[in-house]
Parts: C-alpha cells; sequence; structure tokens
C-alpha cells in the first residue's frame, strides 16, 4: 500500500500530518513501541524539512511518501531546500555536545530506524522500519 | 500539556501531563522561567511522548539551572522516554530517579 502526502512548511500541523500517517498505517498489527518509533521519526524529519529546508515558507510543500508491507514501512520525507548533509553534523552523543541543540532529532531517526538513507541532493529522506512478525496487534481485541 | 507546580520539602515540583513537543515545548519553558527555585525535580510519569525540541528544552532548564549552582532531577519516566535519554546519553547529564519522593530527597 502507498500512499502519497504533501503538507506546507508549517510547524503547527506536524502532529496532525504524523497522525494521518499513522491512520494510513493502521491496517498493520504494530506494537505501541514501534509506532512511538515511527511517529517520532516521522515527526523530526518533517519539523527539519519545514525549518531548514523549506525555511518554515508556509506556501513551500513537503512532500511524503509513504509504503507499507507485511514486513517493513518505507517512508521518504522531501523538503525543496538545497540539502543536507548529515555528515557535517558533529555527535550530538559526545559529552561536549551533550549540551547543545543541534543534531540529536537526526540521530533518533538513525538509532529508531533499521535503514536511513538521503538522496545525493540531500533534500529527500527515506527511513525503513522493519517489522518483526511477533508485534501485538494495536487493534485485535485481547482473547480471554 | 499540563503542568502542575508546587513545592515540596523545599522543592519545586513540576508534574507534567500530556506530550512535550515542538508545539508544547515553549509553554514547558515559560513555565520554568517563572520558578525562581534553584531546586527543581520535574516528574515525567504522566508523559508517554517526547520529541528533540522536548528533550532540548529540558535540557535548557537543567543549564539554566546548574548555572545557578542549583541542582534538577527528573522522575517517573516510561520505559520509552527513558530509552530516548539512555540513546541520546542525557541520562548522563541528568540525575534521573525511578520516583518524585527519591528526586525531591536527593535533589533537596
Amino acid at each position: 500500500m502507498k500512499k502519497k502526502f504533501q503538507v506546507d512548511s508549517d510547524l503547527s500541523i506536524v502532529q496532525k500530518t504524523s497522525q494521518d500517517v499513522l491512520s494510513f498505517l493502521r491496517p498493520l498489527p504494530l506494537e505501541d513501541s514501534v509506532l512511538f518509533d515511527i511517529r517520532l521519526c516521522l515527526e523530526e524529519a518533517l519539523i527539519n524539512a519545514m525549518k531548514y529546508g523549506n525555511g518554515l515558507r508556509k506556501e513551500v510543500p513537503v512532500e511524503l511518501d509513504v509504503e507499507f508491507a507485511e514486513n517493513e514501512i518505507r517512508i521518504t520525507v522531501k523538503d525543496q531546500g538545497p540539502g543536507f548533509d548529515p555528515k557535517k553534523l558533529e555527535a550530538c552523543t559526545d559529552e561536549k555536545n551533550l549540551f547543545r541543540d543541534r543534531g540529536r532529532g537526526v540521530y533518533l531517526i538513525h538509532q529508531l530506524m533499521d535503514e536511513v538513507r538521503y538522496n545525493e541532493k540531500g533534500n529527500s529522506l527515506l527511513m525503513v522500519k522493519s517489522l518483526k512478525k511477533e508485534s501485538h496487534p494495536r487493534n485485535s481485541k485481547s482473547k480471554s | 500539556m499540563e503542568v502542575k507546580a508546587f513545592e515540596k520539602e523545599g522543592v519545586a515540583v513540576f508534574q507534567v501531563t500530556g506530550e512535550i513537543n515542538i508545539s508544547t515545548s515553549p509553554d514547558l519553558k515559560k513555565q520554568f522561567e517563572k520558578q525562581p527555585s534553584k531546586k527543581i525535580v520535574v516528574d515525567l510519569e504522566k508523559v508517554l511522548y517526547i520529541d528533540s525540541s522536548g528533550l532540548a528544552t529540558l535540557v535548557e532548564i537543567l543549564k539554566r539551572t546548574k548555572s545557578q549552582g542549583g541542582s534538577l532531577g527528573l522522575s517517573g519516566m516510561s520505559d520509552k522516554v527513558r530509552s530516548l535519554f539512555e540513546i541520546t546519553k542525557l541520562d548522563k547529564l541528568f540525575l534521573v530517579c525511578k520516583t518524585q519522593d527519591e528526586a525531591v530527597s536527593r535533589v533537596k
């Protein structure tokens, strides 16, 4: 299943957008912990795309491609900016950087997703979450 | 997000309920800016979601508290919220306690 979303660069709609994406993923039996990871990574990627990619110009869209199968979820977040080089980001977990703000969202995406890839330009981010078969369904009723 | 602020054994306790995200973090920051106490506990027991802007807000509050010679403790984190602190190594910066009472007694 695939779906495209297009949203304005408006931070006030980040939560609504992630809820729309999670609703689209509803057919999947996902554990709460996996839902948390997907939501967090998606919101971090959206915020970065709106803020650093599109410069918070509301009329400039962020494009989202969401695709899922039984074994994985693939989310691409694309902005219209000049691109981002993740190698230039200092490690937020270095002791000297712990008090700094930059890079923690990107770091969390790398830690919580199973595959993270940028396009050559650096304005499109692909995040892949692999799904384990033993997930507890969020939308199934418990059996007695 | 709601924040209930009260004093316990001379420590300012902030009990946060809801989500600490990019929309609610500025409100949380304002709540702390009003607080003159140097001894602070932030109870996160009822926080089920936090993003990097929420983490950054807590780091900022810690930085300010430390620069004033104070101390700050966090308590009651869910496993998921705690895991974000561990992944980002912020658990090394904060005094992390299981319960509000433990955090109050260690901060006071």
